[in-house]
């Protein structure tokens, strides 16, 4: 057990259900908005494995667990604003919020 | 008593909560609020795991920047256009098309992930340590050069193509 005292397993079972209440999000909303930040709480779960890992596991290269996280939240944050933007020009267009409707690429 | 420990469950049972209202909560803003408490237990989660640094940037970049374009957005776009979903929470969650496949779907996740967890040698490592922000800073313009570069023209590329697309179609 580490010095903060938290078995290492509490922190993957903690992001692994954010993780799937973030699956269940993406897939259940029909709001694009809402789909974005379902999207947010599963990269946050996938940032919480990568501090724990490298927290626990990293004692060859403690460095890399973090600098992932760093890249995934910068790599969010544009995906974030790209998103939104896209979903007002999207509002402005069609005057629709539903994902249902959106269905100009169809095949 | 293990305070870290406390600390985790009253982190994990607060921010599991606000993650659960974000993918449930009907009005749209609702959702947004309980999403910036949940990353703020995040927050908590990476200091708790000795990652100072990041704890810092999940405040500052999430619950700060992320947060403000959501609520921008909300806010700016006619909030009975972002509603969404009008149906009430039970039926929600029980009718085949709009609860049941997506709740199966990640439960099913969440198991297989546990079970693989709990059965996985990997917790038995040797620990690391937790790294500060001069060694971060140092790694981060020596051995990751060139992601770091890499990555401030994709949040340049990012910023240009959102002020490109939320301009409106008469005003380029």
């Amino acid at each position: 057990m580490p010095e903060a005292g938290v078995p290492v397993g509490y922190f993957f079972a903690v992001s692994t259900l954010l993780f799937s209440l973030g699956v269940f999000g993406a897939l259940r909303r029909t709001n694009p908005v809402a789909i974005l930040m379902s999207i947010e709480l599963m990269l946050n779960a996938v940032n919480i494995n990568f501090v724990a890992f490298s927290r626990h596991l990293g004692a060859a290269d403690p460095v890399r667990g973090p600098m992932f996280a760093i890249f995934v939240i910068t790599v969010a944050a544009a995906e974030v604003s790209l998103g939104l933007a896209i979903v007002l020009a999207l509002l402005r267009r069609r005057r629709s919020a539903d994902v249902n409707e959106f269905d100009a690429l169809k095949g | 008593m293990n305070w870290p420990l406390v600390a985790f469950f009253f982190l994990a049972g607060v921010t599991l909560y606000s993650a659960y209202r974000v993918v449930v909560d009907e009005t749209i803003t609702h959702a947004a609020l309980y999403l910036a408490i949940a990353f703020v237990g995040v927050a908590g989660f990476y200091a708790l795991l000795g990652a100072d640094f990041l704890a810092f940037v999940q405040v500052l970049v999430y619950a700060g920047a992320v947060m403000t374009v959501l609520l921008f957005t909300i806010m700016l776009s006619d909030i009975r256009e972002v509603r969404g979903l009008k149906l009430p929470l039970f039926r929600r969650l029980t009718s085949p098309r709009w609860g049941a496949v997506p709740a199966a779907l990640a439960a099913g996740l969440a198991a297989l992930l546990l079970a693989a967890f709990a059965g996985s040698a990997l917790l038995a490592g040797p620990e690391g340590r937790p790294v500060g922000l001069g060694e971060l800073a140092r790694a981060l313009l020596t051995t990751y050069l060139v992601p770091f570069e890499v990555a401030s023209v994709l949040l340049l590329a990012a910023m240009v193509g959102a002020i490109v697309l939320s301009k409106g179609e008469g005003e380029r």
